[in-house]
């Protein structure tokens, strides 16, 4: 009975140390990053892994379709940008294509993934700009929404757009024309865009009562494609420019 | 191009064991002292890869040459092969960025990723570019899970295909690890997400850690977050999340491709320290935290230790 006693304590801190599981303290070191690049060699069982996908992909998107005279840049920060200049005129001339009512064209800087260098122009290039599965959407507005549209643009610093010249001074609106004349509120204007902006995407608002709206099937990625193609087949070679269809003056 | 060769079984083994020689020959005076006390976790983690399975392409861009899943694979090999728990955990928007998304939707993404043992992902708001059933057949090639608390997808085609939390135990350590995603209104076309709920991730994580912790009695607890890493505005960030937490102690994050040289340290409610750490995109960087658990007695001998290991390490690279 006594020896009972005498072995219970020791029991007990041995069950506190091996039956039940304390939590463990940590630390946590400091943390590193190993930069992935060509210093390390490419695992080749998944190099083969992928090997059918890439050259299934490789086919189609080493086809060329034009060719760039100079860097077309994106440019979040300026008011426009080559590539946004580039993208919106695409989309106008498009839009004015399945509708020819249709006066001006509007995208976001943020829809804009990739730059086109200088040289020819693959169809993998235009994925890159456009990798999105987005389509046309032509929309039917009021004078009083084309000018929400010209508010959100002057806070955003500005966006990609068609037919439309815009002066921001301060964050705000100092002259928006379309087609070279000003809005009139009661007036109805059609505009291209994308169904993901005229869902609302981007923070997209004014786009939520419109007058009509026609979806097409057409993407935005194929509109890319037939316009660079378009040019090519003339002889051309793709030309953005900046021609301030919107600044900011202060 | 150069590539590697996979080591066969006898090789593979031959080096291990010349590395384990190494090890305990090496750090013999120390080990023998601490190997019952000290336990180490490797955590590797990405985010915003952006189905940049090859590198990027040497046509003068910033990133030319960077990044690539094969490289990746490698490199995740060597790791394993000199630690001995490795976890490896991805933070979301895994989709889109290059044709390989838009031409196979998704599969070779989720295959590749299954294949170089991702243990868990979250979603970010690009896995929803083709909307939720697309999503949701994808997700049939990943051999991982998804962890999504603050997302409820009940009554979507997502519901029951994605977890709250897992718990992963390691040589003697619980992990337990939860995720949550952006509030993707705005981000996603409403047709993509139409059903799905989004909650305010501070609660949610907050429960879910205290009883990982408590009840689960896990040692350690990570949140892999698509949040963001810093917003100026009241927009919820890994910052703001891991100032208003407790119980939790990585976070793990992305969808601003944020390039952290190195993790920031936040107090949560507790005072007590969370890392946060974000590898930029594309899988340009493979992040990389040592987390050593010991029992409270002689922590300061054991880190002596660890950052030596440690150093030798950073060699290695």
């Amino acid at each position: 009975m006594k020896r009972a006693v005498r072995w219970y304590p020791l029991f007990s801190v041995a069950l506190l140390l091996f039956s039940c599981k304390t939590q463990l303290h940590h630390q946590v070191d400091k943390g590193q990053y190993y930069p992935v690049n060509a210093s390390i060699v490419a695992d080749s069982s998944i190099v083969n892994y992928y090997a059918p996908y890439k050259a299934k992909l490789e086919a189609e998107m080493n086809r060329v379709v034009g060719y760039a005279d100079n860097h077309v840049t994106r440019n979040r920060n300026a008011p426009e940008s080559l590539m946004g200049n580039f993208f919106a005129d695409a989309l106008l001339w498009k839009g004015k294509q399945l509708d020819p009512a249709v006066q001006a064209s509007f995208a976001t800087k943020d829809g804009i993934r990739a730059d086109f260098n200088v040289g020819n122009i693959t169809v993998g290039n235009i994925f890159e700009v456009m990798p999105f599965e987005n389509a046309v959407s032509i929309l039917t507005l009021s004078g009083t929404d084309m000018l929400r549209l010209a508010d959100y643009m002057a806070k955003a610093g500005g966006q990609p757009v068609g037919g439309i010249q815009l002066v921001i001074e301060n964050g705000q609106v100092k002259e928006f024309l379309l087609q070279g004349k000003p809005i009139n509120p009661d007036a109805q204007y059609k505009l291209v865009t994308y169904d993901y902006l005229a869902n609302g995407g981007d923070y997209v608002t004014f786009f939520d009562k419109p007058i009509a709206r026609e979806d097409y099937t057409q993407l935005l990625r194929e509109t890319l494609m037939e316009y660079v193609s378009a040019i090519t087949k003339q002889g051309k070679h793709v030309q953005a420019q900046l021609d301030g269809r919107v600044q900011i003056t202060k | 191009m150069e590539e590697f060769k996979s080591l066969n079984r006898r090789s593979f083994i031959r080096q291990s064991l010349t590395l384990g020689a190494m090890a305990t020959f090496g750090a013999f005076p120390i080990q023998a002292v601490t190997a019952s006390k000290t336990k180490r976790l490797t955590i590797l983690h990405t985010n915003d890869v952006h189905s940049r399975i090859d590198p990027f392409p040497m046509d003068g861009s910033r990133n030319q040459g960077l990044g690539g899943v094969a490289r990746r694979s490698t490199l995740i090999d060597k790791i394993r092969r000199t630690e001995k728990n490795v976890l490896l955990v991805d933070s979301g928007d895994m989709f889109q960025g290059t044709p390989y998304f838009n031409m196979f939707g998704g599969k070779l993404e989720l295959e590749l990723m299954s294949k170089l043992g991702y243990e868990a992902g979250t979603f970010g708001n690009h896995e929803f570019d083709n909307g939720m059933e697309s999503l949701a057949e994808q997700l049939h090639y990943a051999n991982f899970p998804f962890l999504t608390a603050n997302y409820d997808f009940s009554g979507t085609p997502l519901a029951g295909h994605t977890k709250e939390y897992i718990i992963i135990e390691k040589g003697g350590i619980r992990i337990g690890l939860t995720g949550v995603g952006i509030d993707v209104t705005g981000l996603v076309d409403p047709n993509n997400h139409k059903g799905m709920t989004y909650l305010d991730p501070v609660p949610v994580v907050n429960r879910i850690a205290k009883m990982l912790k408590e009840n689960k009695k896990c040692d350690l607890v990570i949140c892999l977050s698509h949040l963001g890493y810093k917003y100026n505005d009241d927009k919820i960030d890994d910052l703001k999340l891991a100032a208003r937490s407790r119980h939790l102690d990585i976070i793990l994050g992305g969808h601003t491709h944020t390039f952290l040289n190195e993790p920031t340290r936040v107090s949560d409610l507790d005072g007590k320290e969370v890392w946060i750490n974000q590898m930029g995109f594309a899988g340009i960087r493979l992040g990389r935290l040592d987390v050593v658990f010991n029992q409270a007695t002689g922590a300061k001998n054991i880190m002596a230790l660890h950052y030596t290991v440690d150093m030798n390490e950073s060699q290695l690279v």
